[in-house]
């Protein structure tokens, strides 16, 4: 019997300091024996384990088209996470996964893609997107509406970059206050959401970002008239086993582990309001 | 079905057959603490209570504390069985006998959980290896129990003094003899053991049953209906009845850690020098805390009102919803035990009240 509480070995072939307060790391992880490597979908995660100080959760920043290595970024915050921050390449991790459900791309076939994130929460967006644009024939119009506090804290800088050349996505840059040096938009995500309007016609959207974020976006959208069944967000709790199994992650009735972490709307709608 | 019979001061020569198989779990009181220990070369006999155990059986299954896998200088190694302290070398398989039907009950509600039922849907698709070792062909003797005791509540919830699910057997104390029934498959394969101290139960024995079980369930209060209940759950979420029940607990967990139905597990890794240790997990409740509290220092249930939402709600609603039952066989342990007297029964009737009260005023 498949025995969900054990880890396999990875290791990290690259690791980049991601924030300009060094307080987010990225990790290229690559499995130690090929044959442990797994098929998921943009929005799973994983569990990494450092042995001896524990595992925490994750989501998978990295496209399924990406083959040669699995990405996440890693905010310093607890024992864990500090852990994960002391380890140079080539050192050993421990991941269980792909753990979770994840966002519904079949259902994108064919129909516009908006993309709203919001500080480090931009992880498995970034998955999200690099698999669209891996298969960008499959989908229409993928806009990108991208913020966070200051320019330094933006993740994933150089593809941003090359994002922004591109002439089949539309990216929108912002940040909390004007900064010297900053060419583009300035203010909150709901409000440059407000600002861009993009169009409920034909079309998905994704909403990942700090509560207070979310909070405000939400209605933004609903005021463009999107349908609470087609925008999806993902949900973070503090987790164990991510099988659903140890009782902790749960809002109402639904394991965040198991059941999300990616929600509609319309699904969240039906839950108890735990904050 | 047939039955038999077993006389009492023949027990020992039961137990001891079945050591020669199984590793056996019994009730023995202990320091005025009755709970499940497991046959040594110098304990054979069970602690008869009439009522179910202080501590529940559930740890012989899902024990307080247990290594998921240890690591040495990066490799890891999961247990090859399962590994509690009390394992023998030459059995793994597990027998308890003298269990009572409620906790016998839960075994079954767990097993939904762990994957160990048919329907693996219903456990999100993964199974718990370590719970399914030590349950795979365990064979359970529940004795029903005689005079259950004034916290008991059973009833309320299908169950009863001599209810038989998940039971391989069960034993109805009619004197100087049990009543041995046989429930399951592997029950009657067991009564087929040659060398048994049993024979063939009498008409006499089986009425003699008949009363005794009457008798033990006319001591139990009136059940209250919760047929209800979960939907009753559904619109309480944001009602002010949780400030008025949470209001005395201390948030102690005695409640949870003595529940048979109560599963939340922390998993924690525990460091011996720099290259070897174990991951370990370890019994937690929803009633701490630090149970949902993230490293940014958020939690999405500070105070007791929402702990004790929790755990309400997941007997009586979640639990429903996801795994076809309610979380709580009425073994009245959390009301034995609550150090502010907290009583799940009047939990359950306030709630119901407060629907009452909600329903008249539309």
């Amino acid at each position: 019997m498949e025995n969900p509480y054990i880890p396999v070995p990875v290791k990290a072939k690259k690791i980049t300091v991601e924030s300009d307060d060094k307080t987010l790391r990225t990790y290229d992880l690559v499995f130690c024996n090929e044959e442990e490597r797994f098929e998921f979908l943009p929005g799973q995660f994983c569990q990494l384990s450092i042995l001896g100080k524990g595992e925490a959760p994750f989501g998978i920043a990295s496209s399924p088209t990406e083959k040669e290595f699995l990405k996440f970024t890693v905010n310093r915050v607890g024992v864990v996470t500090t852990a994960i921050h002391w380890l140079e390449e080539g050192e050993p991790i421990g991941l269980r996964g792909p753990l979770g459900n994840s966002y519904p791309v079949e259902k994108f076939k064919g129909c516009n893609v908006v993309i709203i994130g919001g500080g480090f929460a931009f992880t498995t967006l970034r998955a999200l997107t690099v698999y669209l644009l891996a298969k960008r024939q499959d989908f229409k119009d993928i806009t990108v509406i991208y913020g966070a506090r200051r320019p330094g804290l933006l993740l994933y800088q150089n593809e941003l970059a090359q994002w922004e050349k591109r002439d089949d996505l539309k990216l929108h840059l912002t940040i909390d206050e004007a900064v010297s040096g900053w060419n583009k938009r300035v203010g909150f995500v709901p409000t440059v959401t407000k600002e861009v309007a993009p169009s409920p016609q034909n079309a998905w959207v994704v909403v990942c970002g700090p509560p207070i974020m979310i909070k405000y976006t939400l209605p933004v959208l609903s005021e463009l008239e999107f349908p609470p069944e087609r925008i999806y967000t993902s949900l973070e709790r503090r987790m164990k086993c991510g099988v659903g199994k140890c009782g902790r992650c749960n809002i109402g009735p639904k394991y965040v582990c198991v059941d999300g972490p990616v929600f509609s709307y319309a699904e969240l709608q039906k839950l108890p309001m735990e904050e | 079905m047939a039955a038999f019979k077993i006389k009492k001061k023949r027990l020992k020569e039961l137990i001891d057959s079945l050591t020669k198989e199984y590793r056996v779990f019994i009730p023995v009181e202990s320091d005025g603490v009755s709970s499940f220990k497991e046959v040594t070369s110098d304990s054979h006999l069970p602690t008869i209570n009439s009522h179910n155990t202080d501590r529940p059986p559930k740890e012989i299954f899902f024990p307080q504390t247990e290594t998921l896998f240890t690591y040495k200088e990066g490799k890891i190694s999961p247990p090859e069985q399962p590994n509690t302290k009390y394992r023998t070398p030459n059995t793994d398989k597990i027998a308890i006998f003298g269990a009572s039907p409620c906790d016998v009950k839960s075994f079954s509600l767990l097993d939904r959980l762990f994957g160990m039922e048919r329907n693996v849907a219903k456990c999100s698709g993964y199974k718990d290896a370590y719970w399914i070792n030590r349950r795979t062909n365990a064979l359970i003797f529940t004795i029903g129990c005689n005079y259950p005791l004034s916290t008991c509540f059973c009833n309320w919830l299908n169950g009863g003094p001599f209810t038989k699910e998940g039971s391989d057997l069960l034993l109805t104390d009619i004197g100087e003899d049990f009543l041995v029934e046989p429930c399951s498959q592997n029950g009657e394969e067991f009564i087929k053991t040659k060398g048994l101290p049993i024979q063939k139960a009498a008409k006499v024995d089986i009425k003699r049953a008949s009363t005794v079980r009457k008798e033990a369930e006319s001591t139990l209060s009136e059940p209250v209906d919760i047929t209800s209940l979960k939907e009753g759950l559904d619109t309480l979420w944001d009602n002010p009845v949780w400030n008025e029940i949470a209001y005395k607990c201390l948030s102690c967990a005695a409640c949870s850690y003595l529940c048979p139905t109560c599963y939340c597990f922390d998993i924690q890794d525990e460091r011996a020098g720099n290259a070897r240790g174990k991951r370990i997990r370890v019994w937690d409740s929803c009633m701490f805390s630090l149970f949902t509290k993230e490293a940014s220092g958020h939690n999405p249930r500070p105070s007791s009102k929402e702990r004790m939402r929790q755990r309400i709600m997941h007997k009586f609603n979640y639990f429903v919803e996801n795994l076809g039952d309610f979380g709580c066989v009425g073994c009245g342990r959390c009301i034995r035990s609550c150090p502010v007297n907290m009583d799940i029964r009047e939990v359950i009737n306030t709630i119901k009240n407060v629907k009452l009260t909600i329903s008249n005023e539309k």
